[in-house]
């Protein structure tokens, strides 16, 4: 029994480092004044540097589909896929500054 | 029996000649069969004297080995070291393995275990090579340390922390260190750092920091109030070591923030600059600046060349604006300058005598300034190779622009993700105005600068090139084509898909009486990130880690 309880609990600490947001802490991302603030954040934070100004850059994000929980876990933790690296943003950024970045990502992509 | 210092010239030459192998006096000809350092020799040619492989065999080249570097995280942008029938070899995560050099079996692994934090910083997790001497295996980590790993066993030796990683907005090592005789000499990233980049001395058998250069001079000429307090320059790549006057030399970064010299009101040394430095004490011998007060982030981080001409002793160092530099070796003096491309708008001329720029464009604030060459410069950091039987020296010449737009910009080192730029992105790419294709192989004196010859490229080179005794010279490209040139004329001889780009080396070995080629093959760095921007189809190539070893089929 005890063995069960600790097993239960491991899977709660993995679940909770796996998914470690809530998806309604940011519950309106078409919000433009949070869309607009997301942009700022991209736009000082660099973002554009590989992604551009407007999201049509080297790393094109404007093609791609994306959704909510995907933007701020990359953002928030990091990227590497295909060979290249996007670095984590997670105590760089407070949750409200990577979800408005989201919110902006968002609104430049196709979603789902 | 004693043989007569006659009868063993007699026999040398003969088999010398029976050999083909030239002279051992023959400068870039030391240690034929190896490629011991970064570079290959102390003079940085990168020339392999082999010549088994040559334009009458080079089309039967056919693949001896392939081997997985594992990680594929900004690809594979090392070059390998080969020593003795082994390959030094390092991917992403620093992680290091010694390999057979016939069949690419591995010998052994080390993987050091980094600090979470390079996760967050903007140079990782890649590193362009290891440096091999006293028994060891040397690298510099991404999260700022020195190590030494034994040569044959691959256990660890000792390790030093160099950079104060976590308060320096992440300032690493992304190159491996120079073997400068006893001493180990480390330069740290910090261009785009809110930092001050530092070259280390190290003493090479125990680990023990000897020394530190700071890249930012304490001058308030140079850096008034506290302008230099995250001024960047370091020297993130390799240095040249030159035992004949026992003097490493170093391109340093640039200064930041790279596009806002109105917050740093000085000439900013010593960003821009070759720093000639004594191994032993880090003490300055001599500097040139050949950017002063960047604002197009021309930094000068690439190899120091050396050569002797007409009785003079040169150092030929490019920029990254893609303007070469020839100076005196022992002195810094300027011998001549001459540019790598036409493609250049960021002055009218720099003055080949005096080196003073001439009618800079500076940067207005909040607006885009189209600038050529762009921030990857003329060339970007993989070296170009001289082979002293032609004269030439080969380069990948990069021949788009940028627009550049300065914004203001928060200060805050613990930002690790952040460049210390003073803009939003990095300049967005354009291809040059009058149309051209985006780059070329260029086959140029390396001291009058005179073209022989040159390829234009669809998709311009991103690799160190190889120049060999065979009379060949060896390219990638970033889509994975390697091709074989005839040295003399650039005419292509022979072609491969490697399966990725090459961003790392390709260099030249013999084993057992057999030459290879040995290419490292896995598209990555800040090139794959930015340069889709301007060449779409760099978007759809395949990551890789892999290192592929050529010979000529008996």
């Amino acid at each position: 029994m005890r063995n069960i309880a600790a097993l239960a609990f491991a899977m709660l600490v993995l679940t909770a480092e796996a998914v470690p947001i809530a998806a309604d802490e940011m519950s309106n991302l078409k919000d433009p004044k949070i869309i607009a603030a997301g942009h700022a954040v991209f736009l000082e934070k660099q973002c554009a540097h590989c992604h551009g100004e407007d999201g049509t850059g080297g790393v094109n994000l404007a093609r791609r589909v994306l959704d909510a929980k995907g933007v701020f876990i990359s953002i928030a933790d990091g990227r590497e896929k295909n060979g290249i690296r996007m670095p984590a943003w997670r105590e760089v950024l407070t949750d409200q500054e990577i979800w408005q970045a989201t919110a902006y990502v968002l609104s430049i992509s196709k979603t789902r | 029996m004693r043989k007569s210092p006659l009868a063993t010239g007699l026999l040398l030459a003969c088999l010398l000649s029976s050999t083909g192998l030239v002279r051992a006096a023959d400068p870039g000809t030391e240690d034929p069969n190896n490629w011991p350092q970064y570079n290959r020799t102390a003079n940085a040619w990168r020339y392999s004297p082999l010549d088994q492989i040559n334009k009458d065999n080079v089309g039967k080249l056919s693949v001896a080995w392939i081997a997985h570097g594992g990680d594929i995280t900004m690809g594979l942008q090392e070059t390998p070291i080969v020593i003795d029938g082994v390959v030094y070899s390092i991917s992403a995560g620093d992680k290091v393995a010694a390999l057979d050099a016939k069949t690419g079996q591995t010998l052994w692994i080390y993987e050091p275990k980094l600090d979470p934090l390079n996760k967050k910083v903007l140079f990782s997790p890649y590193s362009r090579g290891v440096a091999v001497g006293h028994g060891m295996v040397f690298i510099g980590t991404v999260d700022g340390r020195g190590i030494a790993i034994d040569q044959k066993t691959g256990e660890e030796k000792w390790q030093v922390q160099l950079t104060d990683f976590a308060n320096c907005h992440g300032c690493n090592f992304t190159s491996p260190p120079t073997v400068a005789g006893d001493i180990l000499t480390f330069g740290s990233t910090a261009g785009e750092l809110a930092a001050q980049g530092k070259i280390f001395g190290v003493e090479a058998a125990t680990g023990k920091k000897v020394w530190e250069f700071n890249t930012i001079k304490q001058d308030p000429k140079s850096w008034p109030g506290e302008s230099g307090k995250y001024g960047g320059g370091g020297a993130w790549m390799p240095g040249t070591y030159d035992p004949e006057t026992q003097t490493v030399f170093y391109g340093t970064g640039n200064p930041g923030k790279d596009f806002v010299p109105s917050e740093r009101e000085g000439d900013n040394l010593y960003t821009d600059s070759v720093v000639a430095l004594d191994p032993k004490t880090g003490n300055l011998k001599w500097y040139r600046q050949e950017v002063p007060k960047d604002t197009w982030d021309y930094d000068a981080p690439y190899e120091v060349l050396l050569f002797k001409k007409d009785g003079k002793d040169l150092v030929v160092h490019m920029n990254k604006s893609g303007y070469v530099y020839v100076l005196d070796k022992n002195t810094g003096n300027i011998e001549n300058i001459w540019p790598i491309s036409d493609v250049k708008n960021f002055v009218k001329e720099i003055n080949r005598k005096t080196g003073e720029l001439i009618e800079r464009v500076e940067l207005p604030m909040n607006k885009e300034t189209l600038i050529c060459p762009s921030t990857f410069g003329g060339r970007s950091w993989n070296s170009g190779a001289y082979n002293p039987k032609t004269g030439l020296w080969y380069n990948d010449v990069l021949d788009f622009c940028g627009y550049l737009k300065p914004v203001s910009q928060k200060v805050d080192p613990k930002d690790f993700g952040t460049g210390h730029t003073g803009s939003n992105d990095f300049g967005r790419l354009v291809m040059a105005p009058d149309g051209r294709k985006p780059g070329k192989l260029s086959a140029n004196d390396p001291i009058t600068g005179e073209r022989k010859w040159s390829v234009d490229m669809d998709v311009p080179g991103f690799a160190c090139v190889l120049t060999t005794g065979g009379g060949l010279v060896f390219n990638g490209d970033p889509m994975g084509k390697l091709q074989a040139y005839d040295a003399d004329t650039g005419k292509v001889l022979w072609s491969f898909n490697t399966g990725s780009g090459m961003r790392g080396g390709i260099v030249s070995y013999s084993v057992d009486g057999e030459q290879y080629i040995l290419v490292a093959s896995g598209w990555g760095s800040y090139a794959a990130l930015l340069m889709p921007a301007l060449l779409p189809q760099l978007e759809k190539v395949p990551a890789a880690s892999t290192l592929i070893a050529f010979k000529v089929s008996k």
